[in-house]
């Protein structure tokens, strides 16, 4: 169980540092355009894949810290039993959820991969680069689902997340 | 029969507590399912949605306005604008709204402007007698001005969804949002003349002001430089939010020196979370968009909108209503993705412009927000101020009603909205 959270938690950590990657590619794609008059082929592509990654990658970490936002006021009203018991079916719904998309996003990507299919763009990268990263960031997040719910009966905290961002 | 089914299910699961984003997808999944349509079409709406170039704004956005706010900028921006106006009649409050509406200028988020300001305002306020709970209703209200002055993410999140312009959104919250910050501070001002009880601030020397401003200058700098290459068409909305990033960067680490790599990393990863949380949701929204469109459910609604509905008034009353219900519990994109795609075809049936309509989703959505007695931005402000929550509610009916009077003046002239956009 410690073993998926960690790897959550470094998925999370490598999600955000494509995210921030993102600002550099795209702050020199306008350096290049107006002060070099030369602009890039690469940076709208690649940070487009960094957003993609980098979002499905940490969804699991941020399961694990409790951070989706989540409708809690009425749950916050029950007594705490009934509240983990709420707690426990919305795990379940996410699980489902995470396994019926990871086994149609991995479809996906395989047929992309037998193919070869390419983004027919400019880099012209091949589609399984971007599609591999919805199996693999819905299995990660199911597996710490999976944790979640283990946890629960000994984990004092019962919500899936918080009210706002 | 489908729609209430529908609505039930939905509403069970987000007020059982699964997340938004997997209450909204897990809907639509199972509605495919349902309905004999391929369920591959739920991961392919995933992809399609982060495949978005706009939505990398977001985390842009998020990433400047984190760096600036580990960098101390909320703190210099108060000082500064307090510097300027501090002395005048209720000096402290015209500060605390004209800081919101600066920093809103560099923040996507009205709980970020809330609770930043907040930290900074509340002691200050409260220590010079102000009231307590004007004090708090202030500070809900100046939030507001975070997501209706851009940059804003629920209406970088409304431009998606609705495939209408970023920029002319960003533009025409201007206009309302400087009539929002007018009336703030003329009642600010006639609060203090009527009520007083406060130890006003001694006005500061032009030594102090400058150096006061000078810590500011260069994120009102950038604010100015977000919106007016926006406004030229220097650079996109994503572009613009990747140079307020490197700008941010350059501000806090070279010019004022307040960064540290510690701070820095708290901002990338506190811009994560925030961004997964953020467009996970407009994910699971674009899901159960899909599944809805094929049991022609928007259209359904549109038809029941038009038979049952008398003109516009009476439909811009109810969404309000409805909207109001809402903010008991749901936070503003929630509210924007949930009820933009149903709502959109009947507003713009009736003759609504969209971008229109955006803006008085967004002012709608702050206001259901602040509404007491339950409202989910009270709770920000509670927590911040360390206050109860009957002080907060009870300190923000006149900024609630302020903001009321806005909607309507929207209502009567659109071009509050639109001039900027499309006429100037």
């Amino acid at each position: 169980m410690a073993f998926v959270t960690t790897v959550s938690k470094m998925a999370g950590l490598l999600g955000a540092i494509l995210l921030a990657l993102t600002g550099a590619m795209l702050t020199y794609e306008v350096v290049a355009r107006y002060f070099f008059l030369k602009p890039t082929i690469w940076a709208a592509e690649l940070s487009q894949l960094c957003l993609i990654w980098g979002c499905l990658l940490a969804m699991a970490h941020v399961l694990a810290i409790r951070r989706h936002i989540t409708v809690n006021a009425v749950t916050n009203l029950l007594p705490q039993q009934a509240q983990r018991v709420f707690a426990a079916g919305a795990l379940i719904t996410v699980i489902v959820f995470c396994a019926i998309i990871a086994v149609y996003g991995w479809e996906i990507f395989y047929t992309s991969w037998e193919r070869g299919r390419t983004t027919g763009s400019i880099l012209n990268l091949p589609m399984w680069i971007v599609e591999l990263s919805v199996p693999t960031g819905f299995a990660l997040l199911g597996a710490q689902a999976v944790v979640e719910l283990l946890r629960l009966r000994e984990d004092g905290t019962t919500r899936l997340g918080s009210s706002h961002e | 029969m489908t729609l209430p089914l529908v609505l039930v299910a939905l509403f069970g699961l987000l007020l059982a507590g699964v997340p938004v984003a997997f209450a909204l997808g897990g809907i639509g999944l199972g509605m495919l399912i349902a309905g004999g349509f391929s369920p591959l079409m739920a991961p392919q709406a995933i992809l399609s949605t982060l495949d978005g170039f706009i939505l990398l704004a977001v985390p842009l956005f998020l990433l400047m306005s984190n760096v600036l706010l580990k960098g101390g900028v909320g703190r210099d921006l108060f000082a500064a604008v307090q510097a300027w106006v501090g002395h005048w009649p209720g000096g402290l409050a015209v500060a605390t709204i004209l800081s919101c509406a600066l920093f809103a200028a560099i923040s996507g988020s009205s709980v970020a402007t809330a609770a930043t300001i907040g930290t900074v305002a509340i002691p200050e306020m409260i220590q010079r007698g102000y009231g307590h709970r004007f004090v708090y209703g202030l500070l809900a209200a100046g939030g507001t001005l975070g997501i209706l002055i851009p940059p804003s993410i629920p209406m970088i999140v409304y431009g998606f969804v609705t495939e209408q312009s970023v920029i002319q959104l960003f533009l025409a919250g201007i206009g309302p949002g400087i009539v929002l910050v007018t009336l703030f501070v003329l009642f600010a001002m006639a609060h203090a003349r009527w009520f007083g009880g406060y130890e006003a601030v001694a006005k500061a020397s032009r030594r102090e002001r400058l150096r006061a401003s000078w810590r500011a200058l260069p994120s009102v700098g950038l604010a100015l430089l977000v919106i007016l290459g926006l406004y030229s068409g220097a650079f996109t909305p994503t572009e613009a939010a990747a140079i307020g990033f490197a700008a941010a960067l350059v501000i806090t680490v070279v010019v004022l020196r307040t960064l540290t790599w510690k701070g820095f990393r708290e901002a990338v990863v506190e811009s994560a979370i925030t961004t997964v949380a953020i467009l996970l949701i407009v994910a699971g929204a674009k899901v159960f968009g899909k599944a809805i469109a094929l049991y022609r459910i928007p259209q359904d609604i549109s038809s029941l909108i038009t038979n049952t509905i008398d003109g516009p008034a009476m439909f811009i009353l109810v969404v309000a209503g409805v909207l109001l219900i809402m903010g008991l519990v749901f936070e503003a994109l929630s509210m924007i993705l949930i009820m933009t795609p149903v709502l959109l075809p009947a507003a713009m049936g009736l003759g609504f412009d969209p971008i229109w309509f955006g803006i008085f989703m967004v002012i709608m959505v702050e206001v259901a927000l602040i509404t007491p007695p339950v409202g989910l931005n009270l709770y920000v402000i509670q927590s911040v101020a360390r206050a109860s929550l009957g002080d907060v509610a009870r300190g923000v009916w006149p900024f609630l009603l302020l903001m009321l009077v806005t909607v309507g003046v929207l209502y009567a002239i659109p071009d509050l909205a639109l001039y900027i956009p499309f006429k100037w």
